[in-house]
This record gives structure tokens, C-alpha cells and sequence, in this order.
């Protein structure tokens, strides 16, 4: 039998019982479009969520701090008694510890960083403004995987460049509460007075004022560096001496947090596992991302089961169909097998027809379940949408997501389904003795 | 060899299994045919004819016995073989027609054709030369329930010939038929027999014999002389 021919009878098969072959489809069609809405849900949501967690991020950085170990604390605290979590509890960003980490395999560069540890205001013409200052011990941030958007990443001294949120920060504290919303002031180029406080014992105010050019602005990254001021560490680390009036030793206190970048974005999972074995703490976006990934992925197999439930009845439902057409059309396999249909013949014709209402029933739930993505999404979005502007957030794209390779997966599955459904009705159609079958009332 | 013993047949047993009884339809059959023979089987009912035809037909295995068609050891075929046997040397006519009651004529006639490869090109243009053989040329968009039982056996044989077979099986071809449509039928099949073909009938119809060249009597699954014959069936026939 030529195939052309095989698949023009099963069509011509299915056609002269369609009002029972679209009942039996109407199942398949309930299944898979369970199967498309849910899976789309499911990844839409995850990529929901590692949009708003991580904008476009460096996938080779680590971050690592100072490691807190809970078993040393226990130990330490039971010598020390009533002492609490001792210095020597925790292991410290020295740099013995830099070079520590710097040895391990995969690690291209260390780079150290510290906070500004004092009240810091900024002041710009009449404007104000607060904003974490972190001292980096690179000349250029475009080592750190940042882009600038204006001016330059390089670090220079007397320089800062800006996260791209700062300028955000700045508000007219003689501003009365019916005065229009504030401009963001343009300070590339500019100069900012950046204030330090502190005070002494008796209370009393000391003021440092030091000007500070803006050298550049960042991209935005939709990241922590949005909100960032850099400048160099040797500058931070002086402001955080005068603010505290004693010279720090790196030694024994180390540094506040160390950027860690991997060789390739492929062993960051494995370099971060080193680190935390030598007692720090590190963090990537990757072992985030990881851990969000599988979570939806989880997320992704329960939902895709339970529409892969539905389908499972809706192949009851084909294996019934098919048992009867076999059982009605008993004569015509007879006949069929009489004019030299072979076993495979008659297999493939039955098989084909099982396939045929799983793809047909598959068709029409790629179709509704695309369509009941698309709804979704409408009415998911315009509810969020109403919610983000309400608390002032970033609306999220979309609600489900529809892969490409789900649709095609969908259909591909429901037909299999058919096709399996079918395989045991259409296995004994085809190995009927033709005198039995011509006979049969 | 292929004039002589078109079909032979020897020793020939066939039993069906009832649960626990035995019944057996033929019991030790040994016939031959002569090809381009007009053969008619006779015997009452349930003496095994339907069963003979249909292992000749190659639509039932036999439980011992050989049957040679055309040269071939049909029992010892597999079931492709078996397939292509017949496909392409028996032409099969029932009794019930059996045709597939939601396609025209002209496709019921061509059927077959679709598991022998034939293009859908060929496939019309050879039902509709059978179809005017067996004069239904204009019933060739007909489906059978808009046929009469005659014009339906004659579409059965325009599909029993349309794979050109050398042998035509005819289980009571006229059986479902008015007189004149069954007469109607014997003729076409005559017709048949004049030009080439093996025939073989199973009937009770006794105006076959115009037309026949020989006569097989079966008697409890055995063949019997027509002496034989005639004594049990007069016998059966008193009150
Ligand atoms: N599938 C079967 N299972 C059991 N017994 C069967 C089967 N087919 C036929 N038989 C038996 O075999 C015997 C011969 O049957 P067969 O159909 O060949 O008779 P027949 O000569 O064609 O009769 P009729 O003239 O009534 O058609 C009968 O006794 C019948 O009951
Ligand atoms: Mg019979």
C-alpha cells in the first residue's frame, strides 16, 4: 500500500463518522489545551520572575562575604562563655584570604570592594540626596561587566560614576508638599559636593565636604549597581578612616565584599562551591537563577502532568472509539484482507485512524490553548498593570509564556496518544482470520 | 502443468474447535480443477462447501491436507504471501455482497487496487472499464443502498476482476437474488468463463448446470460420486 494511499483512506475513514470522531477528538482537545495553558503559565511565570530578579546580569561574577560560620560560633561560644559569636568566628576578606581565593582554578581576577561607612549627604546646587557609595579596586567598571550610558566607566581620583537610579535619589528639602514632581538633575559633568558626618563623643557635629566630579553614568542594569555610587577604594578607604578616626588593617578586618570573576560563565557554579568550602560565603546569579529554574521546572511537570491527565482520559476515549469502529467494521477488515490487504495494512489503517482524531483533537487544543494563553495574558496584564502603577513597580511582560517547541510538542504528544490509544484495537483488527471476520454479524 | 491441476487439492481436513467438540467441516477432500473450468460445488447445508472455497481463497489456514493453486503451496504461505496470493490470483464473490456501504460503485469496484499500489489515475479508469463489463457504467456514483441486490453482486464481481485474476470464487453468488437477477449473475459469470477465467461456485441454484463444465458433490466434508449423491440427498428430501 502506498503511502499517499494509506493516509487517503484513513482520512476518507475518518471522514464518514466525523459527529463520533469529533466527540471522541473533543477529549484530546480538552487535554492538550490544559497541557499548552499550563505549561505557558508555568514558563511564563519563571520568566517573570528571573526578569524582575536579574536584569541583564555578568554571568561569571560571584559575590563573596566574609564567611559567619554557624559551628565555630557554637564552639567558640561555649570556650568563651557568655561571649557570643567571637572575631574569631567569622573568616575575614584578608588578603591572605584574596589570595586564597584567587588560586582557586577558574578565578580570572579578584576584585575587592568596601562601603562607605559614614553619614554621606549629597548636595547638588539647592538638591540633596543620599546614596551608598562603594569603593572598587578597578580603574575601569567595564571590569565588572558594567556599560556606561553617558561619560565613562574608568574610576579616576576626584571622580565617581553613578549607578542609574541616583540621580532619582535627589529631592529640594525646602520643597512644600504641593510643589510640582522634581526633574532628575542631569549630572554628568557635574560636580557634587558629597558631606560626611560624624560626631564626636560629646555630640559634637564634624562636617567633611569634598567635591566630586560625575564622570559617568551607568546603563541601567535593573541590578543593585543602579543604585550605586563607585568611586576608588583608596578614596573610600581614607573617608572610612577619618569617619571612624583609626587606620584600618586589612589583616585582621579584611574587606567588606569581593567580586569574584570566573574564567567562564560554565564553572561559576563550581568556583562559588570552592569558595564556600574554604568557609566564605558567595553568592552568583547563576546558583539563584538554578535554583528558580528548577523550581519552575517543578512547577512546569506538575502542570504539564495534570493536563497530561486530561489527555490520558481523552485516550480512554480513543481506545473506546476505536474498539467499536473495529468491532462495527469487522466485515470490512474481512473484506479488506479478502482483496490483499496484508497485517500491516490493516495496522497501519487502524493505527493511523487513532493518530489521525489524536492529531485532529491535538490541533484544536494547540489552537484553544494558544488562544486561552493570549486571554490570559490580556486580562492577567491589564490587572497587573493596574497594580504596578498603583505601588509605582515595573509591570511584568506577559503572564504565560508559549515556547515555540510547545505547540509542536502538544500536537506531536496528543497524536501519539491517539496513536498508542489506538495501537491495541487496531492490533487485533489486524490479525483477525479473514473467514472469521467476513462471517461476523 | 498449468492446463492440468489449476487447483489441486489433497487430503484436505479442516476442524473448528467449540470449546470442547470437534467439529469437523471437511474430513480428507481430494479434487482437482482444470483451469479454465467452470466448476460448480454442490452438498446440503453444512457439509463444508463455503469452507472448501474459502480455503482455496487462501481466508483460512487447513488443519492438514496441501492446496496447490496455479503451482503455489498456498497452505504453506505466510500471511504476506498469503496476501499477495490474494491480491493477485483469486477474485473472491460472496453471497452478501459485501461491499463498503458508504463508498460509490466505481470505488467499491477499485478498492482492492489501493493495497496493490495502483495510482488513483488507474484505479478509475479500470473500475470504470468493469463497471461497463458488468453494464453498471451508469452507476458509477452509486452507493450500494441506491442499488438493487443484482446491480450490488455485479459490482462485487466488477471488484472480484478488477486485479485480473486466472480464478473467481463464488460462495451462493445468488443466494440474496430474485430468480432472473440470479440467472442474470450465472451468466455474467459464464460470460467470465468464456473468456479465460477459472470458476468456481458454490450453489444450490440447479439452472447453473447450462453453464458448467463439472460438478463437485460434497457429503459430510467428504466429496461423494453424483450416484452417491443423489441416494442421500432423495433420501434426506423424504418425508
Ligand atoms: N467458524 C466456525 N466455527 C465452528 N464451526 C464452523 C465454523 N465454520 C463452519 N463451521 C462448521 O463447519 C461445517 C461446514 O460449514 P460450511 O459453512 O462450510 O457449510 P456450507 O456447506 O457452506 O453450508 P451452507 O450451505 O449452509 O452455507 C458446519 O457444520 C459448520 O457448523
Ligand atoms: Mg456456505
Amino acid at each position: 500500500m502506498r503511502f499517499f494511499d494509506l493516509v487517503s483512506l484513513i482520512f476518507y475513514n475518518l471522514s464518514r463518522r466525523k459527529g463520533r470522531v469529533l466527540l471522541t477528538a473533543v477529549g484530546v482537545v480538552i487535554g492538550t489545551a490544559a497541557v499548552v495553558v499550563l505549561v505557558s503559565l508555568a514558563v511564563g511565570l519563571r520568566e517573570n520572575a528571573t526578569r524582575q530578579l536579574w536584569g541583564i546580569n555578568d554571568l561569571t561574577s560571584i559575590e563573596v562575604y566574609p564567611g559567619y560560620s554557624m559551628e565555630k560560633m557554637a564552639s567558640s561560644s561555649s570556650v568563651m562563655v557568655g561571649g557570643g559569636g567571637g572575631p574569631d568566628s567569622i573568616k575575614y576578606l584578608t588578603p591572605t584570604a584574596i589570595k586564597e581565593i584567587a588560586a582557586i582554578p577558574g578565578v580570572k581576577r579578584v576584585i575587592t570592594q568596601d562601603y562607605l561607612n559614614a553619614n554621606l549627604d549629597l548636595v547638588y546646587g539647592k538638591l540633596h540626596a543620599y546614596g551608598g557609595v562603594i569603593g572598587v579596586d578597578v580603574t575601569d567598571l567595564a571590569d565588572m561587566g558594567l556599560t556606561a550610558a553617558e561619560g565613562t566607566t574608568e574610576l579616576a581620583r576626584g571622580t565617581a560614576v553613578i549607578g542609574s537610579w541616583i540621580t532619582r535619589n535627589f529631592y529640594d528639602p525646602k520643597a512644600r508638599p504641593d510643589d510640582p514632581p522634581l526633574e532628575p538633575p542631569q549630572l554628568m559633568g557635574q560636580s557634587v559636593k558629597f558631606v560626611l558626618i560624624k560626631w564626636t563623643q560629646d555630640g559634637v557635629e564634624i562636617k567633611k565636604t569634598m567635591t566630586v566630579k560625575i564622570a559617568g553614568v551607568l546603563a541601567e542594569t535593573r541590578g543593585s549597581a543602579d543604585g550605586n555610587i563607585y568611586m576608588r577604594l583608596d578614596e573610600v578607604t581614607a573617608w572610612n578612616e577619618w569617619s571612624r578616626g583609626a587606620r584600618i588593617n586589612r589583616n585582621k578586618e579584611g574587606y567588606a565584599m569581593l567580586i569574584v570573576k570566573a574564567e567562564d560563565p560554565d564553572v561559576v557554579i563550581e568556583v562559588a562551591d570552592k569558595i564556600n568550602e574554604l568557609g566564605f560565603m558567595a553568592n552568583t546569579p547563576q546558583s539563584y537563577l538554578q535554583g528558580i529554574n528548577s523550581f519552575f521546572l517543578v512547577l512546569q511537570i506538575i502542570f504539564g502532568g495534570v493536563g497530561a491527565i486530561a489527555l490520558l482520559v481523552a485516550a480512554i476515549g480513543i481506545a473506546n472509539t476505536m474498539a467499536m469502529a473495529i468491532l462495527e467494521r469487522t466485515r470490512e477488515i474481512g473484506l479488506m484482507k479478502a482483496v490483499g490487504a496484508t497485517n500491516k495494512d490493516v495496522l497501519s489503517i487502524f493505527l493511523g485512524e487513532a493518530a489521525g482524531i489524536g492529531f485532529i483533537g491535538g490541533l484544536g487544543g494547540v489552537i484553544f490553548g494558544w488562544g486561552g494563553s493570549a486571554v490570559l495574558n490580556l486580562v492577567a496584564l491589564s490587572y497587573f498593570a493596574s497594580q504596578a502603577s498603583a505601588n509605582g513597580g515595573l509591570p511584568p511582560t506577559m503572564a504565560a509564556s508559549t515556547p515555540f517547541w510547545l505547540p509542536i510538542f502538544a500536537l506531536a504528544f496528543a497524536t501519539v496518544v491517539g496513536l498508542l490509544s489506538g495501537l491495541y484495537p487496531a492490533l487485533r483488527a489486524a490479525t483477525l482470520v479473514p473467514v472469521t471476520a467476513l462471517k461476523y454479524e | 502443468m498449468k492446463n492440468n491441476g489449476f487447483v489441486r487439492v489433497a487430503d484436505l481436513h479442516k476442524d473448528f474447535l467449540m470449546g470442547e467438540t470437534r467439529v469437523q467441516a471437511l474430513s480428507g477432500v481430494s479434487l482437482e480443477i482444470e483451469q479454465g473450468s467452470f466448476t460448480v460445488v454442490m452438498g446440503p447445508s453444512g457439509s463444508g462447501k463455503s469452507t472448501l472455497l474459502y480455503l482455496i481463497g487462501g481466508l483460512d489456514w487447513p488443519t492438514s491436507g496441501s492446496i496447490h493453486v496455479d503451482g503455489e503451496e498456498i497452505e504453506k504461505m505466510d500471511e504476506n504471501s498469503l496476501a499477495g496470493y490474494r491480491s493477485s490470483k483469486v477474485g473472491f464473490v460472496f453471497q452478501s455482497f459485501n461491499l463498503v456501504s458508504s463508498m460509490p460503485a466505481e470505488e467499491n469496484v477499485s478498492f482492492p487496487l489501493r493495497f496493490a499500489g495502483i495510482a488513483p489515475a488507474e484505479r478509475k479508469t479500470r473500475s470504470q472499464n468493469l463497471l461497463e463489463q458488468v453494464g453498471l457504467s451508469d452507476r458509477a456514483t452509486h452507493k450500494p443502498t441506491e442499488l438493487s441486490g443484482g446491480q450490488q453482486q455485479r459490482v462485487a464481481i466488477a471488484r472480484a476482476l478488477i486485479n485480473n485474476p486466472l480464478l473467481i470464487l463464488a460462495d451462493e453468488p445468488t443466494g440474496n437474488l430474485d430468480s432472473n437477477s440470479g440467472l442474470a449473475i450465472m451468466q455474467l459469470l459464464s460470460d467470465l468463463h468464456k473468456s479465460g477465467k477459472t470458476i468456481i461456485v458454490v450453489t444450490h441454484d440447479s439452472r447453473i448446470k447450462q453453464f458448467s463444465t463439472n460438478t463437485i458433490f460434497l457429503l459430510d466434508g467428504k466429496t461423494v460420486s453424483e450416484q452417491t449423491y443423489r441416494q442421500a440427498t432423495e433420501l434426506m428430501s423424504q418425508p
